[in-house]
């Protein structure tokens, strides 16, 4: 096989179901949302969980969170469905087991609902509905069905929501900012926003993997939410819209212009000055933003796995320089995609987009396109490529912009000094 | 099913892949989700399992379980075919399809023609109802039933090992320990070990072995097959203790009508007698001291239960202390099957004792993974040369670690 037509355009698609393995055999495949959601649950302090599906989910899960018990007395419990309940659904067992799970001591339980309890179509809504006025344990779910998208990453974005679900109004706290990124920081370096923030007088609450189920709860109190993460943005756009808290995101702003608007929204809300703190990265990434069309025109290049950060934006990014995508592979179709697809689709670019899940055979396939290199990681690629480029982009601001740019700019100057030219 | 703290039973599902994934010259399709294959794939890795059959996946979207189309299976078949060229794929179902009623059978007896240099053999077991040890008999069965060609006896003697699989706590180290004997006592080699260090080119040529030791009852009816299909005896049972290797010993002698070595025989004895010599009266003034101490109490497969007690309690006149087995089938009137609450609560009602179990009742029991004996495991398992249960050298290592403990007690 040799050809892409099984793949949809970017124009074409809609949803996660729209995004076609690059190669029908997936080896080793891609993670379930399940694996996240009980990586991010397991370090929310005071949160307890419940995975809901077959025994694979219950034994497998057991590796992402190896104790059924938590340091801080959360349990991590597992239900799984017999033969009887795959067919007529789990309702009477599972309200038996969350009461089962308050009276070991759970304050908070999630309940992680896994394929088969999806495909039955279990009414977990009205179990939680009809059993949460019986507990004193606070109650959500989060349906994480891995038929409904490839990978992993609503796994992480549909717990956030699902935190969401337990909050409650606050009394507003001006010096508050909610930080919704990928990992917490304990110390900022002075030269990325949080840090800037830290030493102005804010209090910063990271409400990622590590923040406690009370951060959680509490977080309708802040001033502004800052979102460095796309796994945030879902969670960022329900607090608007439930508690008026304004946001801004960096996650997939690359063009200095648009950074300097983000950054003039937070001086905005926050009432301090930002964007004069970060001249010197501005002026280098304004300046390599300018000077890099020379560079960049006319090559075309793969997008393969770039970590948490959103591929389409960052190829309408690299369309303003000409940048002809030729392939892009997405973790997730968010639904704020069809919003960057647009901005591509009126750059002229419509590319086919995949998932990547066998490395092997996807590096075979992508031999037979004409690229000049490959952003991102693929193991066996047959052609220049960037692996380091996920942990790049998994900062933001002018640093990122910076940064990216001068790392492809160096690629392709080694493959000059290699071949005498870079391939167009 | 229902609430668990610990892992549940496992699924047919699981212990089929278990089986199957040592298995070289062999790729494997799991129509189904791929988050399941990838963690499987680590599990393997984790348990120190080779994964030599190539492993992959078709993942699911809404579209196919709505529409129920096949698409996605014919085209991964057809890949995987071009891509490893393997002399045989297994198909593997999963629990999704098997909800939507997805007939693997049919849809490999429908391909097979398309791919003449390839057996498309698929697997059953996928239901809600099917447990680990379903999946490992019915894999160890349709293996030898599809898979061995005609042959003669090899000229000089070989034996097969059947049900050496991942599932079963230090299975490599078991099934190292069984050659060593078998090539010490009767000069005879391994032809296939089935499945922890094989190929389907080995699985070919079990037909001609002049024995199959059968390590565990899952493995009886592949066993059988094998007799009617070749007329190979076969053996069941695991070797424990220094009695209970020499009984086994000599099972197989007055099957094969053949003498052991006796020099090999008289090592190995005189080798055992002399550590249990020095250890055995210590043993044994533990157990005139506190009884209650050195109460040996074994959970997991049956078959491993049944042969620590025996050389423990019968051999070396331990006391038993509570026992249990980890599949509701296998329980009799000697050794039960305790659900995750009962045998959590006979853990916590007896505080002392030798206690052997898998990796999470040890920890849960607060008594570190030195007497793990069975699965699930909280460990890494990357090392296949540990000391083994079966045989002599599994003796002297039970005996080691009876001794240690209860010294570590008294301190």
């Amino acid at each position: 096989m040799n050809d892409f037509s099984h793949l949809k355009r970017l124009s074409a698609v809609k949803t996660n179901a729209g995004v076609k393995l690059l190669t029908p055999a997936a080896g080793p495949g891609s993670h379930c949302p399940m694996h996240t959601a009980l990586a991010l649950s397991k370090q929310t302090a005071g949160l307890s969980t419940l995975v809901v599906g077959t025994p694979e989910c219950a034994t497998y899960g057991r590796m992402a969170v190896p104790q059924s018990r938590g340091k801080r007395g959360e349990l991590h419990w597992l239900y799984v469905l017999d033969a009887n309940e795959a067919v007529f659904g789990c309702r009477e067992g599972l309200m038996k087991a969350l009461e089962k799970m308050e009276n070991a001591g759970a304050k908070a339980i999630l309940l992680i609902v896994t394929c088969v309890p999806e495909l039955i179509g279990e009414d977990m809504e009205g179990i939680l509905h009809e059993i949460q006025p019986k507990l004193r344990a606070k109650l959500a779910f989060v349906l994480l069905a891995h038929f409904k998208c490839n990978s992993y990453p609503s796994g992480f974005w549909k717990t956030l929501l699902a935190f969401g679900e337990l909050m409650e109004g606050q009394p507003k706290e001006s010096r508050t900012v909610n930080v919704l990124a990928n990992v917490k920081k304990e110390e900022d370096s002075d030269s990325d926003l949080p840090g800037l923030l830290r030493k102005e007088g804010f209090q910063l609450r990271f409400l990622t993997s590590g923040a406690s189920l009370d951060d959680f709860l509490n977080a309708s109190d802040a001033a502004l939410n800052l979102v460095l993460s796309p796994y945030g943005q879902p969670l960022a756009d329900r607090m608007e819209r439930l508690f008026n808290i304004p946001y801004v995101s960096l996650h997939s702003l690359y063009q200095v212009e648009e950074i300097d608007g983000a950054f003039e929204k937070a001086e905005d809300v926050l009432r301090i000055s930002i964007q004069e703190n970060f001249q010197e990265e501005r002026q280098k990434a304004l300046c390599l933003q300018e000077t890099s069309r020379d560079w960049l025109c006319g090559k075309r290049y793969i997008l393969a796995d770039i970590g948490q950060t959103l591929p389409i934006p960052l190829a309408v990014y690299l369309a303003r320089f000409g940048m002809e995508p030729l392939l892009l592979h997405a973790e997730e179709f968010y639904p704020d995609d069809k919003g960057f697809a647009k901005a591509l689709l009126e750059k002229g670019y419509d590319p086919p987009v995949c998932h990547m899940a066998n490395p092997e055979a996807d590096s075979q396939l992508i031999s037979h396109l004409s690229a000049n290199f490959c952003l991102g990681f693929l193991p066996y690629c047959p052609i220049p490529c960037l692996p380091e480029l996920s942990g790049l982009l998994s900062g933001s601001g002018y640093r990122r912009t910076a940064g990216l740019l001068s790392t492809i700019r160096n690629i392709m100057a080694k493959e000059e000094e290699h071949h005498g030219t870079v391939p167009v | 099913m229902g609430l668990y703290q610990f892992k549940p039973p496992a699924s047919g599902r699981m212990g089929t892949l278990w089986t199957l994934a040592p298995v070289r010259g062999a790729s494997l399709l799991e129509y189904g989700c791929m988050g399941h294959m990838l963690y499987a794939r680590t599990f393997l890795e984790r348990a120190g399992i080779p994964i030599n059959c190539r492993l992959h996946s078709t993942h699911l979207d809404e579209t196919d379980i709505a529409l129920g189309g096949a698409d996605r299976l014919h085209a991964a078949v057809s890949e995987i075919i071009l891509q490893d060229a393997p002399q045989v794929l297994f198909l593997l179902p999963s629990s999704v399809p098997e909800i939507i009623g997805t007939d693997l059978s049919a849809l490999c007896s429908e391909l097979q023609p398309k791919y003449p240099n390839t057996l498309l053999l698929p697997f059953g077991k996928g239901g809600f109802k099917s447990l680990s040890h379903q999946g490992v008999q019915d894999a160890l069965m349709r293996l030898v039933k599809f898979l061995p060609r005609k042959t003669e006896k090899t000229s000089l003697p070989t034996f097969n090992i059947i049900g050496s699989c991942a599932d079963l706590f230090r299975f490599q180290a078991d099934a190292q320990e069984i050659t060593r004997v078998m090539q010490g006592t009767f000069d005879m080699q391994p032809l296939c070990v089935l499945t922890s260090d094989t190929s389907v080119e080995k699985i070919r040529e079990m037909g001609g072995a002049h024995i199959n030791l059968v390590l565990r009852r899952e493995g009886a009816p592949a066993a059988k097959q094998l007799q009617k299909q070749f007329g190979t005896p076969y053996l069941p049972g695991r070797p424990y203790g220094i009695r209970g290797t020499l009984q086994w010993i000599q099972s197989i002698a007055e099957l094969l009508h053949i003498l052991p070595d006796r020099r090999f025989l008289d090592s190995q004895k005189a080798e055992s007698d002399r550590i249990l010599g020095s250890a055995l009266p210590m043993l044994r003034y533990r157990v005139r001291q506190s009884a209650e101490k050195m109460l040996l109490s074994v959970g997991g497969h049956a078959d491993v239960v049944r042969g620590v007690l025996d050389y423990g309690c019968s051999e070396l006149s331990l006391p038993r202390g509570t026992c249990w087995c980890d599949c509701p089938d296998m329980a009799d009137g000697e050794i039960s099957y305790l659900t995750e609450e009962q045998w959590t609560g006979a853990i916590q009602k007896q505080k002392g004792g030798l206690l052997m179990a898998s990796g999470e009742a040890l920890t849960f029991a607060g008594h570190g993974d030195t007497l793990q004996i069975s699965n699930p495991d909280s460990r890494w398992r990357l090392n296949p040369y540990e000391p083994p249960f079966v045989g002599f050298r599994g003796a002297l290592h039970l005996l080691d670690l009876w001794v240690n403990k209860s010294f570590q007690d008294q301190e």
